[in-house]
C-alpha cells in the first residue's frame, strides 16, 4: 500500500520524521492542557532551542507556561486569552520558526491558537523551579507502556463458556463492545497442522494427524502442545525468531568482502540449546548481556558453563563490523558498531527507539540525549572505540591444558623428525658438493673449496667472484633435485611425515564474545549531535530515566570491584530483569504473540513509544507480561498458555457479518490465516520430500553461487536455520520468501507476494530438484501406504506402466530361419557388438569389412547388408498392446550389383511385407495388430550377389493413444541412436495411489472425491502430453510435476 | 507540451481504471482511510503491497526513465564542461583550497583540458570532441554543471544520488521509490530493471539497486549481462510448453478451491494473480529482449555493429525496448570505474567516452523519433565529477575525485532541450552558480512523475520516511518546459 500523505509535514532534522497525528486529544473540545497537549508540539519543534540545552536561543523558555508568558530577547512570547497578541504564534505562523525548511503542522498551529485563547491552562500548578533539560512531565510518565506492570486481574465476563484461560476473557470482553463472539474450534486436522508448523516449524505426518483425530481424551491437545514444546525441533523454529531480532549473520559485512563470520553459528546454537532448554527469559538475557561476568574468571580450561555463558555474549557481536579491515574512517565505524548494538539491545528488549536520542532528546518520548548516553556507558568499556579490539581480538581460545600439552608433544615429536631431516640434508648437501669438487682440478678444488666453507662475513672478494663464477657449488635444499633426485625424495618424505604429524595437533576453535579488558574503563561522553567528534560532558551508567519510578533512575556503579570487569552489563541486565521494568516483560510477549497470532498486540514490535502503535487490548498485554514472569519467565509456559486458548484454537474461517465489523481481525474473533515464514516453506518441502537432514546444530552449511548467478544452498538439506547467513549473499530461495538480510536487525519481516516467488516455484532447480526426490519417493513407497479402496474408481484411462519406459529400438544381425512344422519362424537376432561414433552406425566390429560380419551395418537412413546369416536388421519392441501402421522407404541406388530385399516380420504374426530394390525406390505402408513386447523386425538380405548392397531404409511407427485422437509416433531416422545409458525408472506403485500418497505427506490429509478428480484429469492430460512426446520417463515426469503442484500450491505455503 | 495521443490514452486509461484495475488498491486505499478514522486503540493491520498503477500527486510529465549512470566520476572539465580559464593557467599553482582523496599524489598544479571543445547544435552548448554523438543531440537535452554531493568518495556520493542520504545504505534507491508511488504500467514485466556490465558489477555492488526497506518486490530485478537474463525466468525445455500450462492450470485449480474456504483472504488472491505474472512474464521478458527484432538501421545506430560500442550499444537498445512495453525504470550500470581516471587520463578517458558516446546518443535519438522522448527521461551522469588539478604526473597522471562540482545531463520528460543549468567555478573545481544537489535532483525528477517527494512516504520503524529523508530539497524548476 503507498502511502501519500494528504498534505506535507515535514521535520528536517537528522533523523527523524514524524507521523500523522500524534495528539488527537486535541482535535476534541474538551479542554487543551499544556503537559497533555501542548508539550508534545514544543518537544516535536521546539524544544531543541528553546528548552532542551542549557542554553536558550534568544533567552526563550518554552517548559513552562510561568516563562513563556515571561518571554525573552524580545519580550513576552505569550499572552494567555489574547492569541493575536503572541508572539510565539506569529513567528510559527509566518513560517519563521522553527528555523529551516520544517513547519509545524496547520493542525498543531490551531491546537497552539485554541490553548491560548482559553487562556493557556495547566493541568496543576507549575513548580517553583525546574532543572536542566526537559524532564518527565506525569503524562509522559502515564503513556501505556511506561506504566508499572503491577498484578493486573483477568476482566470477568456474562458468558465465559468459550472461554478456556485468561487470555479468552480479556478478548471476550472486548469482543462483546462490538457483538463480536470467538468463531468455532477449528477441526483437529486443521489444528494439529497449524500447530505443528506454529511450534516445531515442520508438518505433522498423516498418522499423526490421524492419531490425533482419533484421541478422543480430554487433554488430547494439551498431550500434543506438550510433545511439540519438547521436541528439540522446537528450539530451530522458535530459536528463529530471537536471531532476528538479535541480527544474527555468519558474516561482518560493512564490505563488499563481507568475510565471514567462522565462529558466530556457536552463539545461534546457544540460542536453539536455549530454547530447548527452557532457559528462563531472564537468565538468557542476562547471559547475552554479561554472561562473561557470570561466570568465575576463566583459570585454566573452560568448563562447559563458563562456554555456554561466553558464547551467549556473541549477542552484542552481532552487528556489522568492518573494524578487521584498515577502514579510511576508523572512528565513525567503530561508533557505528556502538550505535548499532545498541539498537538491537534496544529493539529486542525495550521496543522502544532510542536511537533518536543518540543526537538530540527524543522529540516524542521521554527519552533524552544524556539517557541514550547512559546506556551507552553500560557498554563503554566493552566497547571503548578509541581502545578498539577489532574481531580477531575478541575472541577466547577453546585450548584446553590438554590440548596444549598434546600440541607441545606432538611439537616436539615434530622437531625430532625435523632434525633429523635437517641432518640428512645437510649430509647430501656436502655429499653433493664433494661431487662438484671431483669435477675440478687442484688448485682450484681447494680454492673452491675455501670460499665455500668461509664463513659469510669472512669471505673475501675474490673468494666471492670466485663463488659467482661457479653457480653450481651453490647446492642447498632446493636445488638438491638436480645434482640427486633420490636425496631430494628422501627429504620430501621427512616432510610428508612431518604434515602428518602436524595433523595430531588439535584444531583450535575459538568463541567469538562481548568482554571488556581488565581494569580499562574510558569515561563516556555526550556526543554533540552524535558525533564522536564532538564530545561534551561525562556521563555515567544508568537506565533509561522514564523506566523506573520518579527519582529512582538505575545508576550503575562506575565498576564492580567484585568482579574483573566492570560489572556494567550484569547490573544493567539484572536491572532489566528484576520484575519492575515496564518493557521487558511487555515486549517480549507481544512478540511471542505476534508470531502465534499473526499480528502483535502492538503492531509495531519494537516500537513501543509514541511513534508506534497503541496495543489494541492493553490490559491483556500487560497481564501476559504479568504472568510470563510470575512463572519464572518461562517461554514454554507462554506458548502452553497462548495456543490452548480458544483464542488460537479457533477456525480461520471468514464470516460476513464479522468481516463487515472487524476485517482486520483486531479483535480475534478468528484465527488469521498466515504465510510461512521462509525457513518453512524450505523445510516444508525438504521435509515431504523426504530429504530432510534433521542433524541439529553444528556449524552451517554454505551457500554457493550457481551457475546461473544464484546464491543456493549447497548440497546440504538441513533445516533453514543452519543455513549460512552471508549478508551480501542471502539464500536466493529464503530471501525471495522475505528472510530478513541483515543490515542490522530484524524487528518484524514484511510479507510480500512477487512474480519472483511464483517463478522460484515453478522454474528453479531448488523446486525441481526437490519436487524429483518427492516423486522417487512417493514412486518407491506408495504401494501399501494408501488404502487402495480410495483409488479404485478412478479411471486414468491406462496404465503407465504399459508404457515402455524408454527405448524400442535396437539394432542387429541375423536371419530368418525356415519354420519348424505349423510353428512361426523366430527370427535369429543378434545386437551388433560395435558402435563407430564417428560413422554413427552400429557393425560387426572396429573396421568395416574386416571383421566377422563384414559389411553389415546400419546407419540412421539405412545400412549394408552382410552374407547370408549377417542380414541387417532393425528391430521395433512394442511398448503397449494396439494398433499400428508402419509407413516408409526403401531405396537402393546403385545400378551396380543386384538390389536388396526386404521383409516385415512380427514375432506375433510373421512375415508382413516383402519388398525388393535394385536401382529403385520402394514405398510401403503396413496396418497391424501388436501385443506388448511384440518385435518388428525390417530384415534386409541380399538377393544373389553382396556386392553393392547399400540401402536406405526409414520409416515410421504410429500407434493410437487410448482415449485420444493422438497418436504416439516413432520415426527410424530421428531416434537412431547409439549404446543408451540405463536411464528408465520402474513404476514401483500404481500412480493414483502415489498421487494419493504425495497428497497426504504435502497437506497431511487425504483428498477428498472431487479433489481426487481434479487429480485425476491433470495425471490423465499430464500423461497423454508426455508419451506423445516420447517422454522417457512419463509417470516419473507426470508425478514430479504434480509434486511441484503440491508444493507450490497455498495450501502449503499458508496455515489456515 | 503535451503527452503524445498514444500514452496519453495510457494514462487515461490509468486514472480511469486505477482503482478498477485493482479491486486490490480500493480495499486497500478504503481500509487506510478506514484505519485512520478507527478509534487509536486498533492497531495498523498487516500491509499488503501490489504493484497495481497508482495515482500520482499531480499531472506527471514522465512515465518512465533510463538512467545510464556514469559512475566513478567523468572529467566534466574535459568533456561537458569547458573552462576557459583553466586553459590559460595550464601548468600553474592553484591558488584556492582543493578538496582531495588522494594526498599521496595530489598536486596543486592545473591541469587544462587536454580536448578541445566546440559549440553545437542550434543551441551552441559547447561539448568536448570526445563526445561527438552526444554533440548530435546537443538540443535535444539539458545540461547541468552545477551538480553537487559535497562528498568526494564514490560510495559516499552513489548512496547520496541514489538513496538520498550521503553515504548511507539499507535505504530505497530511486527505482524503488517509483514503483513504489506509482506501481507498475506493464503486468507482464518487472517494473524497475538493472542492466548490469558482463565486466561484473559496479562499485558498492547490489546498494545501487536496493529496495532499502521497503518490501523486496519494489527492489530491482537484476537484468544479468548474459543468458539467462532474468533468473528462473525459463522453464527448464521439458517444461516449457504445454506441460508447463497444465501444471499452473492444475495450480490454479488447487488455489481456487483453497481459496474458497477462505473467501476473501488478500492474500491468497494475490498469490494467484502472482503466478499468472509469472507465466506472462516469460514469454513478454522473452520477446522484450529479443533485439534481432529490431532493424539493421537501429543496430547500426546504437553502434551494435562495432566491438568499441557493441556492448553498451546492446544494453542501451535493450532499455529502449524495456520503457517501450512500460517497464518503469531502467539504469545502465558499468563495471567497476571507467571514469575513475587517476592515472593515464590521456588514453583512459577517450576509451570511456568511445564505449558510451554512441549508443548514449542513439537512446535519445532513438526515443526521439519514436515519440517516447516526451514521456521517457534520460539520465546520463555519475555520482562526482574530476579536479582541475592533476593526480601524480600531468602526462601519465590523471585527475582525482571531485563531488564539490560536476555535471549531468537529462534529455526527454519534460526537461527543457538544449539549455544549460549552472556553473562551476573558474577552474571547475566547485559548483558556483544554481547549485543542484543530490536531494534536488531527486525532487526535481519525481517531480516530473507527478509526485511531491515530500509527500511520497512510507512508514518503517514508526516513522514517515521519503527518499530525501527530509532534508532541504527543491525542485528545480528552472531546467523544467
Amino acid at each position: 500500500m503507498t502511502v501519500l500523505a494528504r498534505s506535507p509535514r515535514f521535520l528536517a532534522l537528522l533523523c527523524c520524521t514524524m507521523l500523522a497525528s500524534f495528539c488527537s486529544a486535541a482535535d476534541d473540545d474538551s479542554t487543551i492542557l499544556f503537559e497533555r497537549d501542548i508539550r508534545p508540539i514544543f518537544r516535536a519543534h521546539c524544544y531543541d532551542c528553546h528548552g532542551a540545552g542549557e542554553e536558550m536561543k534568544g533567552k526563550l523558555d518554552l517548559r513552562l507556561v510561568r516563562s513563556m508568558q515571561q518571554g525573552g530577547e524580545t519580550g513576552p512570547a505569550m499572552i494567555p486569552g489574547k492569541p493575536a497578541e503572541s508572539y510565539f504564534l506569529e513567528r510559527i505562523k509566518s513560517g519563521e520558526m522553527p528555523p529551516g525548511d520544517h513547519r509545524v503542522p496547520a493542525d498543531q498551529v490551531a491546537v497552539l491558537e485554541k490553548w491560548v485563547a482559553a487562556g493557556a491552562p495547566t493541568a496543576r500548578p507549575e513548580p517553583e523551579s525546574i532543572g536542566r533539560g526537559l524532564g518527565i512531565s506525569e503524562e509522559e510518565r502515564g503513556y501505556w507502556a511506561f506504566r508499572p506492570i503491577g498484578t493486573p486481574q483477568p476482566p470477568t465476563v456474562d458468558d465465559p463458556s468459550r472461554a478456556r484461560n485468561a487470555i479468552d476473557l480479556f478478548l471476550l470482553a472486548r469482543m462483546k463492545e462490538k457483538g463480536l463472539q470467538f468463531s468455532s474450534d477449528a477441526d483437529r486436522a486443521t489444528l494439529i497442522k497449524r500447530v505443528y508448523l506454529d511450534l516445531v516449524g515442520l508438518p505433522p505426518t498423516l498418522q499423526q494427524v490421524q492419531q490425533f483425530i482419533d484421541d478422543s481424551s480430554d487433554n488430547a491437545y494439551d498431550q500434543l502442545v506438550d510433545q511439540l514444546l519438547a521436541s528439540d525441533h522446537y528450539g530451530e523454529r522458535w530459536g528463529r525468531h530471537w536471531l532476528d531480532v538479535a541480527g544474527y549473520a555468519d558474516s561482518e559485512g560493512y564490505t563488499n568482502n563481507d568475510s565471514v563470520r567462522k565462529y558466530a553459528y556457536k552463539y545461534r546454537n546457544y540460542v536453539i540449546q536455549s530454547f530447548n532448554d527452557d532457559l528462563p527469559f531472564d537468565q538468557f538475557i542476562q547471559e547475552q548481556l554479561a554472561g562473561d561476568e557470570m561466570i568465575e574468571p576463566p583459570q585454566g580450561d573452560l568448563n562447559e558453563e563458563q562456554i555456554r555463558r561466553l558464547t551467549a555474549t556473541g549477542f552484542l557481536r552481532m552487528a556489522v563490523d568492518g573494524t578487521a579491515a584498515d577502514l579510511p574512517n576508523a572512528g565513525a565505524a567503530r561508533n557505528q558498531i556502538v550505535a548499532d548494538t545498541i539498537k538491537i539491545v534496544s529493539s529486542s528488549l525495550l521496543g522502544i527507539s532510542v536511537g533518536c536520542a543518540r543526537c538530540h532528546d527524543h522529540r516524542y518520548d521521554p527519552i533524552s540525549h544524556d539517557d541514550y548516553h547512559r546506556m551507552r556507558a553500560v557498554f563503554e568499556p566493552t566497547f571503548d572505540w578509541k581502545q578498539w579490539r577489532n574481531p580477531s581480538q575478541r575472541q577466547i581460545s577453546l585450548y584446553t591444558e590438554a590440548d596444549r600439552q598434546r600440541r607441545t608433544e606432538v611439537q616436539q615429536e615434530i622437531n625430532t623428525v625435523a632434525a633429523q631431516r635437517d641432518s640428512k640434508r645437510n649430509e647430501y648437501i656436502r655429499q653433493a658438493l664433494e661431487k662438484e669438487y671431483e669435477r675440478y682440478e687442484e688448485p682450484l678444488r681447494e680454492q673452491l673449496r675455501a670460499a665455500k666453507d668461509a664463513a659469510d662475513d669472512k669471505r673475501t672478494d675474490e673468494q666471492k667472484a670466485l663463488l659467482k663464477d661457479y653457480p653450481s657449488l651453490n647446492v642447498n635444499g632446493g636445488n638438491l633435485y638436480q645434482y640427486n633426485q633420490g636425496h631430494a625424495d628422501e627429504i620430501k618424505e621427512f616432510d610428508a611425515k612431518i604434515g602428518e604429524i602436524r595433523k595430531k595437533i588439535p584444531v583450535e576453535e575459538f568463541l567469538r564474545v562481548a568482554n571488556e579488558v581488565a581494569g580499562q574503563r574510558s569515561p563516556t561522553y555526550l556526543f554533540y549531535r552524535g558525533d564522536h567528534r564532538q564530545p561534551k560532558h561525562e556521563i555515567t551508567p544508568g537506565g533509561l530515566t522514564v523506566t523506573a519510578p520518579e527519582g529512582q533512575r538505575l545508576a550503575i556503579e562506575d565498576d564492580n570491584p567484585q568482579l574483573p570487569t566492570s560489572g556494567r552489563r550484569l547490573a544493567y541486565a539484572q536491572w532489566l530483569t528484576n520484575g519492575q521494568h515496564p518493557l521487558v516483560a511487555r515486549v517480549l510477549v507481544n512478540r511471542i504473540w505476534l508470531h502465534h497470532f499473526g499480528q502483535g498486540i502492538v503492531s509495531t514490535p519494537d516500537e513501543f513509544g509514541k511513534l508506534g502503535s497503541l496495543p489494541t487490548h492493553p490490559e491483556l498485554l500487560t497481564w501476559l507480561a504479568a504472568y510470563f514472569m510470575e512463572n519464572n519467565w518461562s517461554l514454554k509456559q507462554l506458548h502452553r498458555l497462548m495456543v490452548t486458548s480458544t483464542a488460537y484454537r479457533q477456525s480461520s474461517d471468514h464470516l460476513a457479518e464479522f468481516d463487515n465489523i472487524d476485517g482486520a481481525n483486531s479483535y480475534y474473533w478468528r484465527k488469521s490465516v498466515q504465510r510461512l515464514d521462509a525457513e518453512i516453506i524450505r523445510d516444508r518441502i525438504l521435509a515431504v520430500s523426504g530429504k530432510l537432514d534433521a542433524t541439529m546444530l553444528g556449524n552451517y552449511s554454505a551457500v554457493k553461487m550457481d551457475d546461473s548467478g544464484q546464491v543456493v544452498v549447497g548440497d546440504s538439506h538441513r533445516r533453514s536455520v543452519y543455513v549460512e547467513v552471508r549478508r551480501t549473499q542471502p539464500a536466493a530461495v529464503l530471501q525471495v520468501f522475505d528472510a530478513p538480510v541483515m543490515t542490522v536487525n530484524c524487528s518484524k519481516r514484511t510479507i510480500s507476494t512477487d512474480a519472483n516467488q511464483s517463478l522460484m516455484l515453478m522454474n528453479s532447480d531448488f523446486i525441481l530438484n526437490y519436487a524429483a526426490a518427492f516423486a522417487a519417493r512417493v514412486n518407491q513407497h506408495a504401494e501399501g501406504m494408501v488404502d487402495a479402496e480410495l483409488v479404485k474408481d478412478i479411471e486414468l484411462g491406462f496404465d503407465p506402466a504399459e508404457f515402455y519406459l524408454g527405448d524400442p529400438w535396437s539394432y542387429g544381425y541375423g536371419f530368418i530361419p525356415e519354420p519348424a512344422e505349423g510353428k512361426l519362424a523366430a527370427v535369429n537376432f543378434t545386437h551388433y557388438p560395435t558402435y563407430d561414433p564417428e560413422a554413427n552406425r552400429w557393425q560387426g566390429g572396429e573396421k568395416v569389412p574386416e571383421n566377422p560380419l563384414g559389411y553389415s551395418l546400419i546407419h540412421p537412413t539405412g545400412g549394408h547388408t552382410g552374407a547370408d546369416q549377417f542380414c541387417s536388421i532393425r528391430r521395433w519392441t512394442a511398448p503397449r498392446s494396439g494398433e499400428i501402421e508402419i509407413q516408409g522407404t526403401l531405396a537402393h541406388t546403385n545400378q551396380q550389383g543386384d538390389g536388396v530385399e526386404l521383409v516385415l516380420y512380427s514375432s506375433r504374426l510373421g512375415q508382413q511385407g516383402r519388398w525388393t530394390v535394385h536401382a529403385s525406390n520402394e514405398e510401403f505402408k503396413v496396418s497391424l495388430k501388436v501385443e506388448q513386447g511384440d518385435q518388428i523386425d525390417m530384415v534386409v538380405s541380399k538377393r544373389d550377389t553382396i556386392s553393392f548392397d547399400s540401402f536406405q531404409l526409414t520409416y515410421q511407427v504410429d500407434m493410437a493413444l487410448p482415449n485420444s485422437d493422438e497418436k504416439q509416433v516413432w520415426q527410424s531416422e530421428k531416434d537412431f541412436h547409439g549404446p543408451l545409458k540405463d536411464k528408465t525408472l520402474p513404476v514401483k506403485s500404481p500412480i493414483m495411489q502415489q498421487a494419493v500418497y504425495a497428497w497426504q505427506l504435502a497437506y497431511a490429509r487425504s483428498p477428498n472425491k472431487a479433489e481426487l478428480d481434479l487429480v485425476a484429469v491433470f495425471l490423465r492430460t499430464q500423461l497423454a502430453s508426455l508419451v506423445q512426446q516420447n517422454h522417457e520417463d512419463p509417470a516419473g515426469q507426470a508425478m514430479t510435476n504434480y509434486c511441484q503442484v503440491l508444493m507450490s500450491s497455498n495450501e502449503f505455503l499458508y496455515t489456515d | 507540451m503535451t503527452n503524445s495521443p498514444q500514452i496519453r490514452n495510457r494514462r487515461e486509461f490509468l486514472s480511469h481504471n486505477a482503482l478498477g484495475i485493482g479491486s486490490v488498491a480500493l480495499a486497500t486505499m478504503l481500509g487506510r482511510d478506514n484505519l485512520l478514522a478507527t478509534p487509536a486503540n486498533v492497531p495498523r493491520g498487516q500491509q499488503v503491497f501490489d504493484l497495481v498503477p497508482k495515482q500520482s500527486h499531480f499531472e506527471p510529465r514522465a512515465t518512465a526513465m533510463i538512467s545510464l549512470f556514469m559512475h566513478g566520476g567523468p572529467a566534466h572539465m574535459d568533456l561537458t564542461d569547458p573552462k576557459p580559464e583553466l586553459q590559460k593557467l595550464d601548468g600553474k599553482t592553484y591558488e584556492g583550497d582543493v578538496e582531495y582523496s588522494f594526498i599521496k599524489r595530489a598536486s596543486k598544479r592545473l591541469l587544462g583540458s587536454r580536448w578541445k571543445f566546440r559549440p553545437q547544435g542550434k543551441c551552441g552548448t559547447e561539448i568536448s570532441e570526445l563526445l561527438p554523438h552526444i554533440s548530435e543531440v546537443v538540443d535535444d537535452i539539458c545540461l547541468i554543471r552545477s551538480m553537487h554531493t559535497g562528498y568526494n568518495g564514490h560510495e559516499v556520493s552513489i548512496r547520496y544520488m541514489h538513496a538520498g542520504i550521503p553515504g548511507v545504505t539499507g535505504r530505497p534507491t530511486m527505482g524503488s521509490w517509483l514503483l513504489y508511488g506509482l506501481g507498475s504500467e506493464t503486468d507482464n514485466l518487472p517494473s524497475y530493471m538493472v542492466l548490469t556490465d558482463p565486466g561484473g558489477h559496479p562499485v558498492d555492488s547490489t546498494h545501487n539497486w536496493s529496495n532499502g526497506w521497503l518490501p523486496t518486490m519494489f527492489q530491482g530485478t537484476v537484468l544479468r549481462p548474459k543468458e539467462p537474463r532474468i533468473l528462473n525466468l525459463d522453464a527448464p525445455p521439458h517444461l516449457r510448453g504445454a506441460i508447463q500450462q497444465q501444471n499452473l492450470g492444475f495450480l490454479g485449480k488447487l488455489n481456487r478451491r483453497h481459496l474458497e474456504r477462505h473467501p476473501g483472504e488478500r492474500d491468497l488472491e494475490a498469490r494467484i494473480a502472482s503466478y499468472e505474472l509469472a507465466a506472462r512474464m516469460q514469454t513478454a521478458a522473452k520477446e522484450a529482449l529479443d533485439i534481432s527484432q529490431e532493424t539493421a538501421e537501429t543496430h547500426q545506430l546504437y553502434g551494435l555493429d562495432e566491438s568499441a560500442t557493441r556492448e553498451y550499444g546492446t544494453r542501451c537498445l535493450i532499455a529502449r525496448r524495456l520503457v517501450e512495453r512500460g517497464v518503469r525504470f531502467v539504469q545502465l550500470f558499468l563495471n567497476g570505474q571507467p571514469w575513475d581516471n587517476h592515472a593515464n587520463i590521456k588514453s583512459a578517458l577517450p576509451a570511456a567516452c568511445q564505449r558510451t558516446d554512441k549508443p548514449a546518443a542513439a537512446l535519445v535519438k532513438d526515443l526521439k523519433r519514436r515519440g517516447l522522448l516526451e514521456t521517457t527521461i534520460v539520465h546520463w551522469g555519475g555520482e562526482i565529477g574530476r579536479l582541475p588539478v592533476t593526480e601524480g604526473d600531468p602526462d601519465s597522471g590523471g585527475r582525482d575525485h571531485n563531488g564539490q562540482g560536476f555535471s549531468t545531463w537529462l534529455a526527454g520528460g519534460g526537461f527543457k532541450p538544449g539549455i544549460v543549468y549552472g556553473e562551476t567555478d573558474d577552474v571547475g573545481h566547485r559548483a558556483a552558480v544554481d547549485i543542484v544537489n543530490a536531494n534536488d535532483f531527486q525532487a526535481t525528477l519525481l517531480n516530473q512523475f507527478g509526485l511531491d517527494h515530500s509527500r511520497l512516504v512510507y512508514f518503517h520503524n514508526g516513522q514517515e520516511q521519503t527518499i530525501t529523508n527530509g532534508r532541504k530539497a527543491r525542485v528545480v524548476h528552472d531546467i523544467l518546459s
